[in-house]
C-alpha cells in the first residue's frame, strides 16, 4: 500500500513536468496545426538559462534574495526569456514560411530545434552541467508514513496545476480565450470577424515557450544535472501526452501528461524498468486504436 | 555561362588535388602521425575531452625525449560523438588519412565498430576506456588492444568484496541494458552464484534502467521498499548520480556501490557532497594513487598545463595507450601495423603511468588490480577499510 501511494506520488511530479511542456505543444498545435519540434529545445533552453541566472557571479542572486527568491527570479527571468526568444523564432522561422503550407513549417521547426540545441552545445559546452547545490532549496515533507515529497517537488506539482489551471482559464472563459479558440477553429472566418490573428500568434508564441522555460528550470532544480539533449526526451513524452489526451486541446494535454507519468512510475515501480518505455507506447498504441482522436478529444472542432 | 563554369569547376577540382597532393608529400617524412578517436561530443564528451588533454601531455613528454624513431609525434584527432554510428565515421575518416596506429575509444559499444574496422584495415588500434569481455574474447581482432582492463575482473572483485569485506546478505544489481553496464552486472551474478547457491547471500533485485532519463523516483522507491544491503550500479555516472540523490531524498539509508566509471567530478557536481559521501566505488588504480616515477612526471606536467588532475582513470590509460604505441613503434624500429601488433604481445620492459604495459596474446592488459574506494565527509576519496 505505502509503495503505491509512493509509486503514484512519484507518477504526479513526472506527470506535472509532461503536462506543462505538452500544453505548450498543444496551445501551437491547435492554433497553427505545426508540430513544433523546437518546443523540446525551448525546455532545455529554460533551464541553461535558469542555470545562468543562479551561476551568476558565483551565486549573487541567491545570496541577495535567499534560496527561494533565487528561485523565483531563476523561473520567472527563464519564463520572460524564452517568451521573447519564442517569439522570435516564431518571426524568424516560422513567420516567412506560413505560405507555402505544412510540410516546410515542419522542416523549419525541425531546424529551428536543431539551431537552438547547438547553440547551447556552443555556448555551455557538450558537457552536463549541474545546478549548483547551493541554490537547491532542500528538505522535504513528510505526507505518510515513510513516504517522503521533496519541497522542491511539491512546488513544482503546485505552481505547474496552478499555471495550468490560469491558462485553461483564459482559454475557456474569456473573451479572449474565445478569440483564441475561433482563430484555431478557422483562421481566415476569424479574420474577417476582426479578430487580430498577429495577436492571437503573440499570445501562443509567448505563453508555450515560457511555459516550457518553467518546466526546464523545475528540471535543473528537481534533478540539477542538465545536458543540451535533454530537450528531446522531454518534448517526444510530451509529444507522447498530446496525442495521448487529444492533440490540440488544453485539458486533453494535461490529462495526457499525468497520465503519461502515472503509467511510467507504475509500470516502472511494479513489473521492470527496462520495459518501461515499451510499456507506455505500447498503450500509446492502443489508445489511438481504440480512439483516434485521443482521450479527450471528442470535440474535434474545438481544438486550441 | 556554363562553359565558364564547367572551366571554373574544373580548374579548382584539378587546384584542390595538387594541392592534397603536395600535403601529403610535405608531411609523410616529418612526423609519426597517431590517430586519436575519442567522444568530443555527445554523452561521455567529458571522458573524451580528458583523454585528449592527457594524450597531449604524454605527447608533449615523448616529444621532449626525443620522439619516436627520431621523429616528432603528431596526433590526429576524431570525434566519433559518443555512440556507434559516428564511430565508425570517425574510424573511416582516420583510416583513409593513412594512418598506421590509433588510439580509440572510450565505452564498449562505441569502440566495437570502430576496432572492427582498424583490424581489417590493419591499423594497430588500442582502446583505452572500454572493458566489456567480448571485445577481446568473442573474437580475435590481431590489431586491437587495450589499456584497460576487462569488466569480469571488476565483477569477481565487487562478488568477493560484497560477501567477504562487507559482509552483505542481500544484494541488489542494477544495470542500464547497454554494453557495458549488462557485463559487469552478468558477471557479477556469475561470481556471486556460488555464494547464492550455499545460502550466503540473496540476489534481491536484478533489473534495468532506462538510461538517459531525468527521474527516477520510480526505481528508487523500489529500491527502498527491498532495502538491499549492498545496492551495486553497474552503468554509467549521469544516472549513478541521479539515482543515489533521489534514493537519499526519498530516505533510503543503504550503501551504494558504484563501478569504475561512476567516481569523477561529474557525478560530485551533479550529486553533491552530501549526496555522495559514504558512498562506495570499484576502481582501477585512480589518477591520484599513482606513485610510479612516470605518474609522478606525468600528473606535475599535467598539472603544470591544465591546472588539475585528470578528470579519470580513463583518461590516464588513454596516455598510456599513446606510451604503448610508442614504446611498440621504436622497440620494432617501424610503423609496419604487423611489427608494432607483434611487439605489443610480446615487449615486457615499456613502463607506462599505470605500470608495466605489457598485453596478452588476445590484447587485453595484462595485471590490473583493483581496490575500493570511498567518498569521505569531505567528498574526497579515500581507500576504504574496514
Amino acid at each position: 500500500m505505502q509503495l503505491l501511494l509512493e509509486q503514484l506520488t512519484n507518477g504526479l511530479t513526472i506527470g506535472s513536468f509532461y503536462a506543462l511542456v505538452a500544453m505548450g505543444y498543444s496551445m501551437v498545435y491547435g492554433v497553427m496545426k505545426l508540430i513544433n519540434f523546437a518546443h523540446g529545445d525551448f525546455f532545455t533552453l529554460g533551464s541553461y538559462i535558469g542555470y545562468a541566472i543562479l551561476v551568476f557571479g558565483s551565486g549573487w542572486v541567491t545570496r541577495t534574495f535567499g534560496i527561494w527568491g533565487g528561485v523565483v527570479v531563476a523561473l520567472i527571468g527563464a519564463m520572460i526569456g524564452l517568451g521573447v526568444g519564442g517569439l522570435i523564432v516564431e518571426r524568424v522561422a516560422y513567420s516567412p514560411v506560413y505560405k507555402a503550407g505544412r510540410l516546410p513549417l515542419v522542416v523549419s521547426a525541425l531546424g529551428a530545434s536543431i539551431f537552438i540545441s547547438n547553440g547551447i552545445m556552443a555556448i555551455w559546452s557538450p558537457r552536463f552541467q549541474a545546478y549548483p547545490q547551493t541554490s537547491i532549496p532542500t528538505g522535504s515533507l513528510l505526507l505518510f508514513g515513510d513516504v517522503h515529497i521533496t519541497y522542491i517537488k511539491l512546488v513544482t506539482i503546485i505552481v505547474s496545476w496552478a499555471l495550468m489551471g490560469l491558462i485553461y482559464y483564459v482559454v475557456e472563459k474569456t473573451l479572449f480565450g474565445s478569440a483564441v479558440r475561433a482563430t484555431a477553429l478557422d483562421r481566415e472566418t476569424a479574420t474577417l470577424m476582426g479578430i487580430n490573428f498577429q495577436t492571437i500568434i503573440l499570445f501562443v508564441f509567448s505563453v508555450g515557450p515560457a511555459l516550457g522555460a518553467l518546466a526546464g528550470v523545475f528540471a535543473g532544480l528537481n534533478y540539477s544535472r542538465i545536458i543540451f539533449t535533454m530537450g528531446w526526451g522531454y518534448g517526444l513524452k510530451a509529444f507522447t501526452a498530446t496525442i495521448m489526451g487529444g492533440i490540440g486541446n488544453i485539458p486533453g494535454a494535461m490529462i495526457g501528461g499525468i497520465l503519461l507519468g502515472l503509467l511510467e512510475a507504475l509500470f516502472e515501480g511494479f513489473v521492470s524498468g527496462q520495459w518501461k518505455n515499451v510499456f507506455v507506447f505500447l498503450i500509446l498504441i492502443i489508445i489511438l486504436i481504440v480512439r483516434p482522436t485521443g482521450l479527450i478529444g471528442e470535440k474535434v472542432a474545438e481544438k486550441v | 555561362m556554363k562553359r565558364i563554369s564547367t572551366i571554373l569547376v574544373t580548374i579548382i577540382l584539378a587546384l584542390s588535388f595538387l594541392l592534397t597532393a603536395c600535403g601529403q608529400q610535405a608531411a609523410e617524412p616529418e612526423t609519426i602521425q597517431i590517430g586519436l578517436q575519442v567522444p568530443l561530443t555527445g554523452d561521455f564528451a567529458s571522458e573524451g575531452q580528458w583523454a585528449k588533454q592527457c594524450v597531449e601531455v604524454a605527447k608533449e613528454l615523448i616529444n621532449k625525449k626525443g620522439g619516436v624513431l627520431g621523429k616528432q609525434i603528431e596526433i590526429i584527432e576524431a570525434d566519433d560523438a559518443s555512440n556507434p554510428k559516428d564511430s565508425a565515421l570517425a574510424a573511416q575518416k582516420l583510416i583513409s588519412q593513412g594512418l598506421k596506429a590509433v588510439i580509440a575509444s572510450y565505452g564498449s559499444s562505441v569502440t566495437a565498430p570502430a576496432a572492427d574496422l582498424y583490424d581489417a584495415n590493419k591499423v594497430v588500434s588500442v582502446g583505452y576506456g572500454c572493458t566489456a569481455v567480448r571485445l577481446t574474447m568473442d573474437t580475435q581482432r590481431p590489431y586491437f588492444f587495450r589499456t584497460a582492463g576487462r569488466d569480469d575482473t571488476q565483477s569477481e572483485y565487487f562478488a568477493k568484496f560484497a560477501v567477504e569485506i562487507l559482509q552483505a546478505k542481500r544484494i541488489a544489481i542494477m544495470h542500464d541494458n547497454q554494453d557495458y553496464g549488462l557485463g559487469v552486472a552478468e558477471d557479477a551474478v556469475k561470481f556471486l552464484q556460488s555464494y547464492i547457491d550455499s545460502g550466503q547471500v540473496e540476489l534481491v533485485y536484478y533489473d534495468a534502467i532506462t538510461p538517459g532519463e531525468s527521474d527516477y523516483s520510480a526505481v528508487v522507491s523500489q529500491i527502498k521498499e527491498i532495502n538491499p544491503d549492498v545496492w551495486f550500479f553497474t552503468a554509467y555516472y549521469p544516472e549513478a548520480a541521479l539515482l543515489l540523490k533521489q534514493a537519499r531524498e526519498a530516505g533510503y539509508t543503504g550503501l551504494f556501490v558504484g563501478n569504475n566509471s561512476v567516481p569523477t567530478p561529474e557525478f560530485e557536481k551533479i550529486a553533491g557532497v552530501d549526496v555522495i559521501k559514504g558512498s562506495v566505488h570499484l576502481n582501477e588504480p585512480m589518477p591520484q594513487f599513482l606513485s610510479y616515477a612516470e605518474s609522478v612526471e606525468f600528473m606535475d606536467a599535467y598539472k603544470a598545463k591544465y591546472n588539475e588532475m585528470p578528470g579519470s582513470i580513463w583518461a590516464v590509460y588513454a596516455a598510456d595507450a599513446l606510451n604503448a604505441l610508442a614504446a611498440a613503434i621504436e622497440k620494432a624500429g617501424t610503423t609496419d601495423p604487423d611489427k608494432v601488433a607483434e611487439t605489443m604481445r610480446t615487449m615486457t620492459d615499456a613502463a607506462g603511468i599505470t605500470g608495466p604495459l605489457m598485453f596478452t596474446e588476445r590484447g587485453d592488459r595484462k595485471d590490473i588490480p583493483y581496490y575500493a574506494y570511498i567518498y569521505n565527509d569531505q567528498g574526497e576519496l579515500e581507500l576504504y577499510q574496514k
